[in-house]
């Protein structure tokens, strides 16, 4: 990640500790709790326009992504489904994040993954091509090929201790995750979390080898994206994660910046399998916040929930 | 002008099958153009199937055209005569090539050819494509040539993308060409070869001695009405003889074996004295004007007759194996919409169209699975590759339709055969451990997961399967799957509609998400923990302290 901070002089970095720390004392009067200091964003609307509202609300783009930067998108585009059957991100969800990464001056949009079916065919049925089309300077790409990977160690991890990631995530300045809402018969879900398998090379060795739950909470320790953009417009609440399945919509755009926090409050928005959960009792959930990389309660988290 | 004519014509058959040959072609698009075009496939086809074929229509018009212009395709239009002489350079001077002795005897070697085919596909066996320019050429580009031209042209991209990258060229950066694998390449390339090389005896060895289309051209000819003709200017220079490149002109310049003429007109171009030309008569005044042979096909009656007996044993030798009665028993999954298999094998012209279109490459010829007949047809190798859902292409692309072309509901329902497990080799079964796998990748929920003594273990719902081998595919035993898709149930049908088949035979093929219920106690939920517990186990990692580096001291 490149380097934006500006140099503070011991005078200035004084005298705002002093005006915050005489804030803090004060209580916090509401007007000062920025938006910045929610933790999740839940937008209920159509896919394009909840999602605007939903980075506004998390502070805008321009709190991750800054000018000259280098953006991956991780969308779902795992299957060769359309958007309707719930298996992939809604690609009106992408393109305006995209789209609102550009106006940010992102030097460079790419938006990435490694499917499970036919990159093309997955490209192509699941909108996104289509719904690009329009938007010069953004590459939608299925990497496909292991060239395209580089192996990286995982100091953290308890399964891995190295893992193949694609280049380019590791490369690029922001990574932004926008995974689909959708049931999993592996994992029980499949949100931000699972979703960033999409990202390294050998992930069949994550269902066959080792507890899976265990080696996505080692993935979640090297893979942090700085904005995690659930598309829960539809979900696939069962038959995941290819479908078909069962596929209701709670109209949901929910962002955050603490991708547990983010996984865990969408597994309440719905019953999955016709059951309902809460994000604790996911195990990979549970996984990853007993190794400290973000909230699973639901209750502790500082929620703005609006309409678009 | 003719060599423009052919390049083009090469270049289109290229294009065709490079660019449109592929799961996005529309459907107005005949990317098997060439092949619909070609009378023989068609004629053959139809006579061993004995049934008449849609798309062989198609080839009326090249066969109306030669009955009005004459023997013109070889020259202008083959794409396999463009590569014949495109590659002739590659073979030294025509002068040093030796020739055959007896020339006019290996011509009716085509023609036996010819007969031979015709005779076999009587009986019921289609050996056309053996010797069909056109499948031939398709073959080689398909087994060979495609899967070279990606290797190339990634090798290429390779040593270009430091370059995009710098450039920030991302869509050339990150492009890569799934490299496709054939069976049987090796094979294909040796015998192409073979007809390459056999330019080197002399040129157009292929056209002049041995190509049955060409025959079959050069037979329906005769009514043509260009017809190479000489005026007295002639001074018998012999620069004509020299230079025709099938060798259709007499010792006698003035004469023209006319059934051999590919009207390419290089005499007409080399003569100094401009004494050749191709006008346009009406037959009789040609008749009367040219003299001489006008058409006759060289073939004896004794020759006729030995090759018809030839076909009629080959169809036989091939016929009465073990490999015909458990036809109905065999082991190949063939691709979706495939007829029957015995007329399957009788339609199919082997050109090989279908297996270059596949998206995922699961579709791969045969060698010996089904004997003889059934060489090069295609099958599908589900442990490579499995059949996508959302693709339809290889009945689109089939020229005779041995391969129905369906819309993608039907092809669903075009049942190939069921997954079936082996429960000693299935992790699940055999070893306890815990695999999701096929179930997981299974796109109509044909997989589920059931409490049996005491252990969740995968079952497949038969008739929820159709056979599309993702399952095969994705298994993470080592060697031969633990699920195989065998033909068991497959549905085949000559006509008529596969959903309402289906229906009859009460298959579905979507999903029944209730059937997923099954799951959840083996999945990552915690069924244990549905309320939430009094007491959590545990207080959670309080969020006022900074997330340590380490893992915070569980398990």
């Amino acid at each position: 990640m490149g380097k934006s901070e500006k140099s503070v002089t011991r005078r200035e970095f004084l005298k705002t500790a002093g005006v915050g720390l005489a804030v803090g004392m004060a209580g916090r009067p509401d007007w000062l709790a920025a938006k910045e200091d929610y933790d999740l964003a839940v937008i209920s609307g159509s896919p394009a326009a909840a999602t605007k509202k939903a980075l506004e609300a998390m502070g805008g783009i321009s709190r991750f992504v800054k000018k000259g930067q280098r953006v991956v998108l991780k969308p779902n585009m795992s299957f060769a489904n359309p958007p309707d059957r719930a298996s992939t991100t809604h690609p009106a969800v992408v393109v305006t994040v995209a789209r609102a990464c550009l106006e940010a001056g992102a030097e460079r949009v790419l938006v990435l993954d490694y499917p499970l079916r036919k990159g093309e065919l997955c490209l192509e049925r699941s909108g996104m091509l289509d719904a690009f089309q329009s938007l010069r300077g953004v590459h939608v790409l299925a990497l496909e090929e292991r060239k395209f990977f580089r192996e990286i160690r995982v100091p953290q991890g308890k399964i891995f201790d190295r893992m193949e990631v694609m280049t380019e995530v590791l490369e690029s300045h922001v990574l932004i995750n926008i995974p689909q809402a959708k049931s999993h018969s592996a994992t029980g879900v499949s949100l931000g979390l699972k979703g960033l398998m999409g990202v390294i090379w050998d992930r069949y060795s994550f269902h066959s080898k080792y507890d899976i739950d265990q080696a996505i909470a080692d993935l979640a320790t090297v893979i942090k994206p700085r904005l995690t953009i659930l598309d829960a417009t539809r979900a696939l609440v069962s038959g995941g994660p290819g479908g078909p399945g069962k596929v209701v919509k709670p109209n949901l755009i929910i962002a955050g910046t603490d991708p547990v926090a983010v996984d865990s409050y969408a597994v309440s928005i719905t019953p999955w399998y016709d059951q309902n959960f809460k994000g604790r009792q996911v195990k990979h959930l549970l996984a990853a916040h007993q190794r400290g990389l973000g909230k699973i309660d639901v209750e502790q988290l500082k929620i703005l929930k609006e309409k678009a | 002008m003719r060599t423009f004519i052919q390049a083009l014509s090469l270049a289109l058959f290229s294009l065709l099958f490079f660019f449109f040959a592929n799961y996005k072609l529309p459907d107005w698009l005949p990317a098997d153009i060439y092949l619909r075009l070609d009378p023989l496939l068609g004629l053959s086809a139809i006579l061993s199937a004995r049934e008449w074929i849609g798309r062989a229509a198609w080839s009326l018009i090249l066969v109306g055209a030669t009955l009005i212009v004459g023997r013109f395709f070889c020259g202008y239009v083959c794409p396999m005569g463009a590569v014949i002489d495109f590659l002739d350079p590659l073979l030294g001077r025509k002068k040093d090539r030796a020739g055959l002795k007896k020339e006019t005897a290996w011509r009716k070697v085509k023609f036996f050819v010819l007969v031979l085919f015709l005779s076999s596909s009587l009986a019921g066996l289609t050996l056309a494509y053996l010797m069909d320019p056109l499948p031939l050429l398709t073959r080689f580009y398909t087994f060979f040539l495609y899967p070279l031209v990606v290797t190339v042209v990634n090798l290429f991209l390779d040593l270009l993308r430091p370059l995009a990258r710098a450039l920030g060229w991302m869509g050339l950066s990150y492009r890569h060409y799934t490299q496709p694998v054939f069976y049987m390449a090796l094979i294909t390339f040796l015998l192409f070869s073979g007809i390459i090389a056999l330019n080197r005896v002399t040129p157009r060895f292929w056209c002049r001695y041995l190509c049955p289309l060409g025959a079959f051209l050069s037979l329906i000819s005769p009514l043509g009405l260009f017809k190479r003709r000489v005026s007295p200017e002639c001074n018998e220079c012999l620069k004509c003889v020299k230079t025709c490149p099938m060798g259709a002109i007499e010792e006698d310049p003035k004469k023209t074996r006319l059934p051999e003429c590919i009207q390419c007109r290089s005499c007409s171009r080399v003569c100094p004295q401009q004494a050749v030309s191709f006008p346009a008569l009406p037959s009789t005044v040609r008749r009367r004007q040219l003299g001489g042979e006008y058409s006759r096909a060289d073939l004896s009656r004794r020759g006729f007759l030995y090759s018809c007996a030839g076909g009629l044993t080959a169809a036989f030798l091939t016929d009465r194996t073990p490999f015909t009665p458990v036809r109905g028993k065999h082991q190949l999954v063939r691709p979706p919409g495939a007829l029957p298999e015995d007329e399957f094998l009788r339609t199919c012209i082997r050109c090989g169209e279908c297996m270059k279109s596949c998206v995922t490459n699961t579709l791969q010829p045969c060698f010996w699975e089904s004997g003889l007949s059934g060489l090069w047809t295609p099958k599908m190798d589900l442990r490579f590759a499995a059949c996508e859902q959302n693709c339809n292409v290889c009945g689109k692309v089939c020229p005779t339709q041995a391969i129905r072309d369906l819309s993608l509901e039907e092809k669903t329902h075009a049942k190939v055969g069921t997954a079936i497990l082996l429960k000693e080799r299935c992790l699940v079964w055999s070893q306890d451990k815990l695999c999701l796998i096929c179930d997981e990748i299974c796109p109509y929920n044909a997989i589920v997961f059931r409490t049996i003594e005491g252990y969740r273990r995968p079952v497949v719902i038969a008739s929820k399967c159709n056979g599309c081998g993702f399952c095969e595919t994705r298994c993470p035993v080592g060697g031969t799957s633990a699920i195989v898709v065998v033909p068991d149930g497959e549905i085949r049908l000559k006509e008529g509609s596969y959903i309402k088949e289906a229906q009859k035979l009460q298959l579905e093929f979507k999903a029944d998400p209730g059937d997923d219920k099954f799951i959840l106690e083996s999945s990552g939920f915690k069924v244990g923990e549905k309320e939430p517990p009094a007491k959590p186990q545990r207080p959670a990692v309080p969020p006022e302290k900074a997330p340590g580096k380490k893992p915070a001291g569980f398990l």
